[in-house]
This record gives structure tokens, C-alpha cells and sequence, in this order.
């Protein structure tokens, strides 16, 4: 096992070494590990360059004269082997780290420790002084989450089973494009590719594992696409006038504005609210029952009295 | 952290990563090395002793890298080709952007020279893997770090605590036991002297957190006197929505034998009473109670009061 680590360090220090390309016979001539017939020589190599791709380093393919077609050669070039954030203070190392930090316990804690240790190598030692006690934390295991970002990093398609609106598992099939959380949930954005369009799903609908299919590099992202003008909701912002008790109904009023009509109603004030999505705009107000009362738009303010009135003739 | 995996490729990675890190800390005792890499001294000596074996094509003493070890401190010497800190993964970036957006939310505004930082951060990492993750934390991290000193430092707290079952927020003082979960939401366990009893805390309601100096003696184990609310109920209609409002697993509906225009009859429970009854107005359209009656009959009168005030002229424009 170790021979196997052996080779690809040998490999990776001789392919940044060179400042030529070096061709291929010439590595198995002269690095540490190429055992064996040419053709196991040559299955070992490929596995190689494939095992470094995935650790992020990237084997430049050239050849030493353009005009003629000899054999290709090899190198990594020193400016894709190394950090790519430039000379960083020591209070971006801070924040670096401490947003790192974030993930400890969490779905991507295995992507964070790598990170954490490059940035301790650069050897600048953290400012934590210049900033605040903070402690973010992501707040997610769901391995899921790991499995979508790097099918989004590598642009690989995905599939998986999503839990719908009646509780049955549908099959779904995505460019997957980008995540997002709100209101403590996270959100995968992605081409559905039997819909033809851009989708959203929750990842904590999503039941079983993500399957990656295919190879990576297989998709390109759309042009049109912004995350975030989409992350902000599909539906159109629409208003709302309504009575809240005075000093109930926190939540609601937190979000909300005084009407321009002054309330004719003591202990009562008139807000204006927005929203997007009707059905849980009067979920939400029902919540708050005779300390939230809808006097606009008229269709919500009937659909409500219509479900009161259905409460009231099963429970009353 | 979760411990690497130690497959061939972990293991190159980690010797990569090792190189600049002895480089930039010459001299470090094995423990601390070990320790920094997430592994055991002995996982740390292999590593040692299989990169000394490497270098440079030819692999004599001159090519190949020096590391010493033996004293119990590392140090490394001829290993410039590999000294420089690898690049960071499009993963490992995602995960200090993400890291960063949580951040920024709990900077304060006056701290511009550090939301400037955070922004160009971002702006580069974005450069680099497109703008790929977006995230709107629910929980202060500047509260966090306040509850978990006082956690550390065995102090109370002073919260602002907004309740959306009571529909009220209130101050209060707590001592706090350990920060937990509970189905997907941070909570924090603390034994509350404003109500003399544990009480649970959702973290994204905290809306105030102060240190305080002092602290009160709490009994090792929770009181278990906490009583259950229990209610059947038939869920008719959005049933995911629905399943998710009352912290329902989804597989009960397949356990619970739909049929389909039948609805799923399920039990939910709650440690508050009020709490069903809110989530059982919300619901009116999709939920019909069926135990027990007390339960029903308090919906119901709710339903009536509010309907009356929708009856009464006044709330209507």
C-alpha cells in the first residue's frame, strides 16, 4: 500500500520538478515504481494521472514540438500545484480557518480538515484577536450534501428519489448546479433533465442516497443561470393588509410594515405584509388565530373564513 | 473531525500536505504533528518513513528528501519541490465559502475592515468555482460562541428568548447544560430560573445572549416529569408539508397502509399542548382530529373566536 503512495509522490515531485515536458518512457525510466510489462506500466501510469486529478493536481498533457507529432510529454505546472488565494494577512487566514471550523461534526468535516491543515501550513500564525468570538456552525450530517456539492464541483449528472407533495418517491435526474440554505433548510439547484428546466429540491425530501451517473465534465451550466435572483423565490411578491393584535403575533409583525390606514380599532394595529406563497401565508396566520385577522387580498380572507368555518362545524 | 480513510490516495495526500506544514514548523514535536493531521504518532511515523523514501529521480541521499525524527521533533531539509502549500480543492472552497456566508451574517456592521475581508474573500473564491453555494444562517454565530463559553466557563446566561407557541418574547436566566439537536434544529438544554425548571431552546429564537457572572447548581440528570401531549389525526391532504409540520417521518405513511383518498391516520406528540393546537388551525384544511375530543374542542372554540372577529364589521375594510 505504502509503494503505491511512494509512487504517486515520486510521480508528483518529478512531474513539478521538470520544466519540460517529460515523456512517458522516460518516467517509468527514471521514477521510483514503475514495475512490471509495459502494458501494466502503462495501466499503472493512467491510474496515476486519475488518482492525482482527484487530489486536485492537474497533469498538463504537451508535446516538445508542435510542428511534429512525437511522443506526448508530462508536467504540472507549479501555478496549478499550489495555493490559489495569493498572499493572504493573517486575519484572512482568521476567517479562512474559522470558516472552515464551521463544518467540524458536520457533512463535509472530511473537506474542511484538509483545508484546515493547508492553511496552517502556509505558516502564518492566525490573528483571532482582530475578530469577534464566533462560532458558526454548519448544522447538517446529511451525507447527501457532500455527494451534490462535489457532483456540482466536477459537473457530474445525479440521480435520486424525491419525496413528493403526496408522499410517493419520484425518480429524478439532474445537472446539479448549486446549493443553498434558508430558514435552516438546504436547497440543491440543478437542470432536471426530464423536465427540461431548472428545478429546486430539499435535500431532507430527497429519500436514499445521490447516485452520481457518468462522467464528470458532463454538463455545462446554463448561461442563464443565477442563483441569486432564484434563491430569493420563484413566485412573485404579493401584499397583504391585516389586523394583529397588539403586541401578539411576533412574528408576523417582525417582518411587516404600519399600513398607511391608521387602525379604527383599539388595541388592534393594521400592517402591511408580503409574501410569496399563499397557501403557507394563511398557514402561518392561522397559527396565530384571533390575533391575526386578514382584511386583503379578499380571496385569502375567504379562503381562511371558509377553513374556520370547516373547524368550526367538525370541532365545535 | 471524522478520521481520513487511509487509502493510498488519503495517504499522498496527507504526505503532500505534510511537507510544507514541517517546512513552515520546524522543529514540532511528533504529538502536536499528529495531532494537527487528525492521526495517531504511530500513523504519523509511517507517513515519516514512507517519505523519506521519496524525491527526486536518481534517489540518492542528494535527491532524496531528509526528514529527522528520531528525537521525538520533526524537521525536514531538501523538499523545496514540494514546500509550497497545495491548492485548495473546488470542495475544500465550497466549504470556506459556505464557512464565510455564515459568518458575515453575524459580523457586526460597524466591523467594515472584516465584512470588506469576508467580501473579497468571497469574491475570490467565486472567481474560481463560480457561485455555486449560498447560505442564510438561522443561527447567530455570535450567540453560539456566547452560549458555548458559558457552557465552558460553567456560567449563566441572560437570553431573549422568542417563543412562537407562547407567541411572546421574554428575558430570562438560565443555566445551560449542553447544546443538542432536535430533529434537525439546534437546541440548547438549560435549567431555566425564570421558570424553575429544563427547559429546551431552539438556538434560532435566541434573540439577546449575555454572559452573566454568576452561576446556580443544577442537578446532574433532567426532571423526567415532562408530560406528552398525544393526538390522532387523519392527514387528508399536503401530506409532505404536513408530515414535516409535525416532525413526521415520511416511511409512516407507507407503515400506516394509505389507501388512496383515504388519508394517512397518524399520532403526533408535542410536550405543549398549545403547540398542537396552533399547528392543528394551521392545518384546518388538511387535518381532521380524531383523539382525543378535548383536544378538538379547544381547536374548535379557537376557530370560532377568530371566525367571529372575521364576522365582526369592524375587520373588514
Amino acid at each position: 500500500m505504502s509503494r503505491k503512495t511512494e509512487r504517486l509522490v515520486n510521480l508528483t515531485i518529478a512531474l513539478l520538478a521538470t520544466k519540460r515536458y517529460i515523456t512517458k518512457s522516460e518516467i517509468f525510466r527514471t521514477v521510483d515504481g514503475y514495475e512490471g510489462t509495459a502494458e501494466s506500466k502503462e495501466r499503472m501510469f493512467e491510474r496515476d494521472k486519475d488518482d492525482l486529478r482527484n487530489l486536485g493536481i492537474e497533469i498538463e498533457v504537451g508535446s516538445f514540438d508542435p510542428l511534429f507529432e512525437d511522443e506526448a510529454g508530462y508536467r504540472i505546472k507549479p501555478d496549478s500545484y499550489q495555493f490559489q488565494l495569493g498572499a493572504v494577512s493573517s486575519q484572512e487566514i482568521s476567517l479562512l480557518s474559522l470558516a472552515a471550523e464551521a463544518w467540524r461534526g458536520a457533512a463535509l468535516d472530511g473537506s474542511a480538515l484538509t483545508a484546515l491543515r493547508k492553511l496552517h501550513a502556509i505558516g502564518i500564525e492566525s490573528d483571532i484577536e482582530s475578530i469577534p468570538d464566533l462560532a458558526p456552525h454548519a448544522n447538517i450530517r446529511d451525507e447527501n450534501l457532500q455527494v451534490a456539492i462535489s457532483a456540482i464541483t466536477s459537473r457530474q449528472k445525479i440521480t435520486f428519489k424525491y419525496l413528493s407533495e403526496e408522499l410517493t418517491e419520484q425518480e429524478r435526474k439532474i445537472a446539479p448546479y448549486a446549493v443553498t440554505s434558508r430558514y435552516g433548510h438546504w436547497y440543491l439547484y440543478g437542470f432536471d433533465l426530464e423536465k427540461l428546466a431548472i428545478r429546486s429540491f430539499r435535500l431532507d425530501r430527497i429519500s436514499g442516497d445521490i447516485a452520481s451517473e457518468g462522467k464528470s465534465g458532463s454538463f455545462e451550466v446554463d448561461k442563464g443561470f443565477d442563483l441569486s435572483s432564484l434563491s430569493k423565490g420563484g413566485e412573485e411578491v404579493r401584499s397583504a393588509s391585516i389586523y394583529l393584535r397588539t403586541g401578539r403575533a411576533i412574528a408576523l409583525r417582525s417582518r411587516s410594515k404600519p399600513s398607511s390606514t391608521k387602525s379604527a380599532i383599539a388595541g388592534w394595529d393594521l400592517v402591511e405584509l408580503s409574501f410569496r406563497d399563499q397557501e403557507r401565508f394563511i398557514e402561518e396566520v392561522l397559527w396565530y388565530g384571533d390575533d391575526a385577522i386578514v382584511v386583503e387580498p379578499k380571496g385569502i380572507r375567504e379562503e381562511i373564513v371558509k377553513r374556520l368555518e370547516l373547524g368550526v362545524k367538525r370541532y365545535g | 473531525m471524522a478520521k481520513q480513510a487511509t487509502s493510498p490516495i488519503a495517504k499522498t495526500a496527507r504526505l503532500l500536505d505534510l511537507v510544507p506544514f514541517i517546512t513552515t514548523h520546524q522543529g514540532i514535536s511528533i504529538n502536536d504533528l499528529a495531532k494537527e493531521f487528525a492521526i495517531t504518532p504511530d500513523e504519523l511515523l509511517d507517513d515519516l518513513n514512507t517519505l523519506w523514501m521519496c524525491g527526486l529521480p536518481g534517489y540518492t541521499p542528494l535527491e532524496l528528501i531528509d526528514l529527522s525524527f528520531e528525537s521525538g521533533y520533526v524537521s525536514i531539509r531538501n523538499a523545496e519541490i514540494l514546500q509550497k502549500v497545495r491548492l485548495l480543492t473546488k470542495e475544500e472552497l465550497v466549504v470556506i465559502a459556505i464557512g464565510l456566508d455564515f459568518l458575515k451574517e453575524s459580523v457586526s456592521k460597524d466591523r467594515e475592515d472584516l465584512l470588506e475581508a469576508i467580501n473579497s474573500l468571497q469574491e475570490k473564491i467565486k472567481s474560481l468555482i463560480g457561485d455555486i453555494a449560498q447560505v442564510t444562517p438561522t443561527v447567530d454565530s455570535a450567540h453560539r460562541a456566547i452560549i458555548l463559553r458559558a457552557l465552558k466557563e460553567r456560567k449563566n446566561l441572560e437570553i431573549e428568548y422568542h417563543s412562537l407557541i407562547r407567541d411572546q418574547i421574554t428575558k430570562r436566566v438560565v443555566t445551560p447544560l449542553e447544546l443538542g439537536e432536535d430533529k434537525g434544529i439546534e437546541v440548547l438544554l438549560a435549567y431555566c430560573s425564570t421558570a424553575t425548571g429544563f427547559r429546551t431552546f431552539r438556538l434560532d429564537n435566541v434573540k439577546q445572549t449575555k454572559l452573566l457572572d454568576g452561576s446556580d447548581f443544577v442537578a446532574e440528570s433532567k426532571n423526567g416529569g415532562d408530560e406528552i401531549f398525544r393526538a390522532k389525526c387523519r392527514v387528508n391532504s399536503r401530506l409532505r408539508t404536513t408530515f414535516e409540520r409535525f416532525r413526521l417521518e415520511a416511511d409512516m405513511a407507507a407503515s400506516s397502509g394509505l389507501s388512496s383518498g383515504e388519508g394517512i391516520t397518524v399520532e403526533v406528540t408535542s410536550f405543549s399542548q398549545d403547540w398542537l393546537v396552533r399547528n392543528f388551525m394551521s392545518t384546518l384544511a388538511n387535518t381532521e382530529i380524531t383523539e382525543p375530543a378535548g383536544l378538538a374542542k379547544s381547536v374548535g372554540a379557537k376557530a370560532q373566536s377568530t371566525l367571529e372577529l372575521y364576522k365582526n364589521g369592524h375587520f373588514s375594510s
